[in-house]
């Protein structure tokens, strides 16, 4: 194990419940997990295994119903809405299945977006190298919907990583590409998140990319089925 | 009939999934049909009030300086219904009383039963005089002349016949008494009017012993109010009066009544039109710009119908049954909150009017009985404001819908609102939250430009009402009598030559220096007042010259100066001729400001004058050509000459014949009450207080004022729900994207920053829009308005509180419905508002 210290996103009991009564469905009931610094974590399930929830509730998208989310050694859940929209522009970005980019803005100001919603200066020369690494010199003009869907994706990841965050959560982030852009999407993002040593953390319902990472999370009905703790030290020689 | 369901059901359902949507068209709706229905309530209820107002004096008209042959032939002409006559026989003398000895006949009545009732006025008491030396007026009249108001009471009046000659005193007997009058206290005596009747017995013995010239007034009412138009009535009229040789000079048509008792003419009928078609035009841009945002978050999904087969045609039906769906429930409850809110807020104004009216309590019980009997309910104004609302609705529907046929299924689903046929943007190197307000409203710019239309035009429509009811002004009545300052002491003289009172003419008064220096000081050291100046002085004219204009006027006409200053004032009632101040002084013209005699008078521009003029005994022969001819306006007397011409007369007496003054607020009552002393000490002098005037202008201004007030409000209070509701169209629509961006890290106070950005933006667009089209709209109405004379509006007054108002409102407006969507907002989590649409 790891020093303690290590551990950049934590979970204590966390449970995300709706409806009551005989109609209630848990979500997410009483997890608890750590995930250290630099970590390239996947949670896998089926349909409705509560990933998607778990993974908003990491990243401050969602409330929990109980339950307590630590981002260094923070209690989200206490935080207010101003705070946590600081916590979620420096220290985390986010990669959606459906990108989720901002129409009214060409792929360079979407890219730059989470910097200066934070009024941070831009340092072009490690942006123009985010785009040229994902492909994306001669499109940064573009608006959103010229591009292809995997053109999109790389837009997205290059907006989650433009401004270093320490955790990168990506939600199924290949699961609108085709096999081959799926795969190249995943290299880039794994290759990014080692070269800037952030801790990723990728929904998926694809094997391949969940043998990517480090380790694997399983969930089923809300519940972590294996947390892939064990496989942890035999596989650190990669 | 199942495929009809089908659409239905999913209309339906469509509806009940973007239940926010679907609230903002369905108040949208409501709101249009309150609108027109609200409109159409008022106009009824006023139309009707008018009806029952004017019908207190149903004359259709009244002839003018008539001479006994004419009234006979009148009374016997064909197409003349009611006939009756007055004849002002005497003035009154009683100290500062202003009244008339009058002699009213009913010629002739074939009225239907239940009219009449101008024509002929029911006594409370007694009979109409038959005798000579029989009279009846009110019982207030009487108390006025120091008699005691009973039947059989003797009175003894001083009188001068035809205002000229020896005043002459008799002893009368009151034979009748009319329902008594409640005179406010508010009112200064100088400022009533007092009408004593007495009998054709009368006025037959002055006439044989010919001390008195009869030229009675013929009230009158012709035949056909029933089936003919306004116009056509005008017209009957006017032939009537060519029939006995009249000049049209001399007919005085009572406008009023007859626009309510007849059919509106094409003109009324245009206006109207107009106005109800600015009302669907606006009404339906917003209803419009809802289904066009709708279209656009739609199209995924109806890219899903048709890819599983949707035909255009059903695509079109299933936005027809939203509609009608919506409609079934919105208009309705449009139609009776239209009706309902005027049914209870019109008494209230006209309520407003009554218990503030100064005049007096009769006009209270007149306005309380009409409140009892109006008819507020109007079965074409409620299937025209449905059709309207219905076919708005119908419009507002054809673009998305054009849009929605367009789509096809492959485009639709990776379908995103955007930029019409941009491909690229060059955007910022940085963004900042005013990149994201500015990149959101260039997104689409005709959506823009549609809402701040939307919002602009409700606003236009407000300014344009209130610049017109801004310039209904009591002030500008009351400063028809004083000029300037807060009093005004006038001096009295004869308005024609006083041969038997020489001492009452004005060359004679100016001799006794009643405003000299003295006086003014004295004036001066009153506490409180602030400062006393003289007005324009006025000079006596004759001519020895054959002048018919003289001649009305025993030769004696009054005649003042203009300043280079009032040049503007003057030009713009001009009517001939050209005022140019230079030109005319060098040439010693002169205006004459009393355009309706003109042509009577056979005046025509460039007539040469010899006249003599009076300064005091002392007389100044001067020649004078006729420059130019304007509308009568209350500054000007008769005749006026240029300041310079005028200081070169080289005057001798002081011809000062009103000074007003200024004087601190504080002090008002106290500088009255000094001033009403000082003014009974000179029987020539009359005080005009600004207080009294103001109540008597109120008076006459509210009763119209205040229900149209209402109809501003109405206005105000949609159109600002519309703009809500446009506002939080726009919000509504883009949550989803906004939600995107608070994930990415915009804080509370950066997506407020950003929407009170788009806000401010849409509200300087609607500004702009409203004080441009807007002013110069309700300028354009101001000047018909004035035209038609009516609510005796003469000065355009800038709707400067109303625009203030209207930005404040706008601004705290946009601020609350940002904080208040911020709030609800807040109650979703922001991965739900993330996945969903809605």
């Amino acid at each position: 194990m790891k020093n303690h210290t290590d551990i950049i996103l934590k979970t204590e009991d966390l449970c995300k419940y709706y409806g009551t009564g005989d109609n209630q469905v848990k979500a997410v009931d009483h997890v608890n997990l750590e995930i250290r610094q630099g970590e390239f974590v996947s949670i896998v399930g089926k349909s409705g295994s509560g990933k998607s929830t778990l993974l908003h509730m990491l990243g401050g998208l969602d409330n929990p119903t109980s339950g307590k989310v630590f981002i260094d050694g923070e209690n989200i859940a206490s935080f207010k809405e101003e705070k946590l929209s600081k916590i979620r522009r420096r220290k985390i970005g986010f990669i959606f299945q459906a990108y989720n980019l901002i129409p009214s803005l060409n792929v360079w100001e979407n890219i730059v977006l989470p910097l200066g919603l934070d009024g941070k200066p831009i340092d072009e020369s490690f942006i123009n190298d985010i785009v040229k690494t994902l492909g994306l010199s001669d499109r940064v003009k573009h608006l959103p919907n010229t591009l292809s869907g995997g053109q999109q994706q790389r837009c997205a990841i290059a907006r989650a990583i433009a401004s270093k965050p320490s955790i990168i959560l990506a939600d199924e982030p290949t699961g609108n590409l085709d096999t081959r852009t799926g795969d190249e999407t995943m290299a880039l993002l794994k290759a990014s998140a080692q070269k800037y040593g952030q801790t990723l953390v990728v929904i998926t319902h694809n094997e391949e990319v969940a043998q990517m990472a480090e380790r694997t999370i399983i969930l089923a009905d809300g519940r972590i089925l294996s947390s892939g703790e064990s496989e942890v030290d035999s596989d650190e020689e990669n | 009939m199942k495929r009809t369901n089908t659409v239905r059901g999913l209309a339906l359902s469509k509806l009940r999934y973007n239940k926010s949507r679907t609230m903002l068209t369905g108040i949208a709706i409501m709101l249009t049909t309150m609108l027109l229905m609200a409109i159409g309530t008022v106009g009824t209820a006023a139309l009707d009030m008018n009806r029952q107002m004017y019908a207190l004096a149903d004359y259709h008209a009244r002839f003018g300086g008539l001479t006994p042959e004419q009234v006979n032939v009148l009374s016997n002409h064909i197409q003349v219904e009611a006939l009756s006559t007055t004849e002002v026989f005497a003035d009154i003398e009683n100290g500062k009383m202003n009244g008339v000895l009058s002699c009213q006949e009913t010629l002739k009545n074939e009225q239907p039963a239940d009219g009449g009732s101008s024509l002929s006025v029911e006594l409370a008491f007694g009979h109409y005089p038959e005798a000579e030396d029989e009279i009846c007026s009110s019982p207030a009249f009487f108390r006025r002349v120091g008699a005691e108001p009973v039947i059989g009471g003797k009175v003894t009046l001083s009188f001068r016949v035809d205002g000229k000659g020896e005043i002459l005193t008799r002893e009368f007997t009151i034979s009748g008494l009319e329902p008594d009058v409640e005179i406010s206290d508010q009112i200064d005596d100088s400022r009533l009017m007092w009408t004593g009747r007495i009998s054709k017995a009368l006025l037959d013995r002055y006439k044989a012993d010919g001390l008195y010239e009869p030229e009675p007034v013929a009230t009158l009412r012709v035949y056909g109010e029933e089936e003919l138009t306004f116009d056509e009535m005008t017209d009957r009229i006017n032939a009537v009066a060519a029939d006995i040789g009249l000049d049209e000079g001399r007919v005085n048509i009572n406008k009023e009544y007859l626009f309510t008792a007849t059919n509106p003419g094409t003109e009324t009928m245009a206006v109207m039109a107009v106005i109800g078609l600015i009302v669907i035009f606006f009404s339906s841009l917003v209803i419009y710009s809802i289904y066009y945002v709708g279209v656009i978050t739609d199209v995924q999904e109806i890219g899903k119908l048709k890819a599983l087969g949707a035909s255009g045609r059903q695509i079109a039906r299933l936005f027809y049954w939203q509609g009608a769906i919506v409609s079934a429930f919105a208009v309705p409850v449009g139609l009776l909150l239209g009706f309902l809110l005027p049914y209870l807020l019109f008494p209230l104004a006209l309520w407003a009017y009554s218990s503030g009216s100064a005049i007096s309590s009769y006009s209270r019980d007149a306005t309380e009985a009409i409140i009892g009997q109006l008819h507020m309910f109007s079965l074409p104004v409620l299937l025209i404001a449905t059709a309207a609302s219905l076919i708005t609705v119908a419009v507002s529907l054809q673009k998305p819908i054009r849009m929605a046929k367009k789509v096809s299924p492959v485009e639709a689903i990776r379908y995103q609102e955007n930029t019409n046929d941009r491909k690229s943007r060059k955007g910022h190197t940085e963004v900042k939250v005013s990149t994201l307000t500015l990149a959101n409203l260039t997104r689409n710019r005709k959506r823009t430009a549609v809402t701040i239309l939307t919002m602009g035009l409700s606003c236009v429509l407000f300014i344009c009402v209130s610049a017109v009811l801004c310039s209904v002004s009591a002030e500008d009545l009351a400063r028809r009598n004083i000029p300037r300052g807060d009093f005004r002491i006038a001096l009295d003289y004869a308005l024609y030559n006083d041969k038997e009172y020489p001492e009452n003419n004005l060359e004679n008064l100016v001799q006794q220096e009643y405003f000299s220096e003295a006086f003014l000081s004295r004036l001066s050291s009153i506490e409180g007042v602030e400062s006393v100046e003289r007005a324009p002085g006025k000079i006596i004219s004759s001519t020895d010259m054959e002048s018919p204009m003289y001649e009305d006027y025993e030769n004696h006409l009054p005649l003042s100066y203009f300043t280079r200053d009032d040049v503007a004032e003057l030009n713009a009632c001009l009517e001939q001729g050209s005022i140019d101040y230079d030109r005319m002084t060098a040439n010693n013209e002169i205006v004459c400001t009393h355009v309706y005699s003109f042509n009577e008078y056979g005046l025509s521009i460039g007539d040469v004058l010899p006249i003599t003029l009076h300064d005091g005994s002392r007389e100044i022969p001067l020649t004078v050509t006729l420059g130019a001819l304007t509308e009568p306006d209350a500054n000007f007397t008769y005749l006026v000459m240029t300041e310079d011409t005028w200081n070169s007369l080289g005057l001798t007496c002081d011809p000062t014949t009103s000074i007003y003054l200024h004087v601190d607020n504080a002090h008002y009552d106290s500088v009255k009450e000094a001033l009403t002393e000082i003014v009974a000490e000179n029987e020539h002098f009359t005080l005009y207080a600004m207080d009294v005037e103001l109540a008597i202008g109120h008076s006459s201004i509210d009763l119209m004022k205040n229900p149209l007030y209402l109809l501003l409000i109405l206005i105000a209070v949609i159109g600002f729900i519309n703009l809500i509701n446009t506002m939080i169209t726009s919000i509504v629509t883009r949550k989803k994207e906004l939600g995107i961006l608070q994930a990415l890290g915009l804080s509370d106070k950066q997506l407020v920053r950003m929407l009170s950005g788009e806000g401010l933006v849409f509200t300087a667009g609607t500004l702009l829009i409203s004080l441009t089209l807007g002013n110069a709209a309700g300028y354009l109405l101001f000047l018909w308005a004035k035209q038609e004379h009516i609510m005796s509006i003469s000065r355009y007054h800038y709707p400067l509180w109303e625009t203030i108002g209207l930005a404040v409102v706008l601004i705290s407006g946009q601020l609350i419905i940002t904080l208040f969507i911020r709030k609800k907002m807040e109650r979703e989590s922001l991965i739900d508002r993330i996945r969903n649409q809605e």
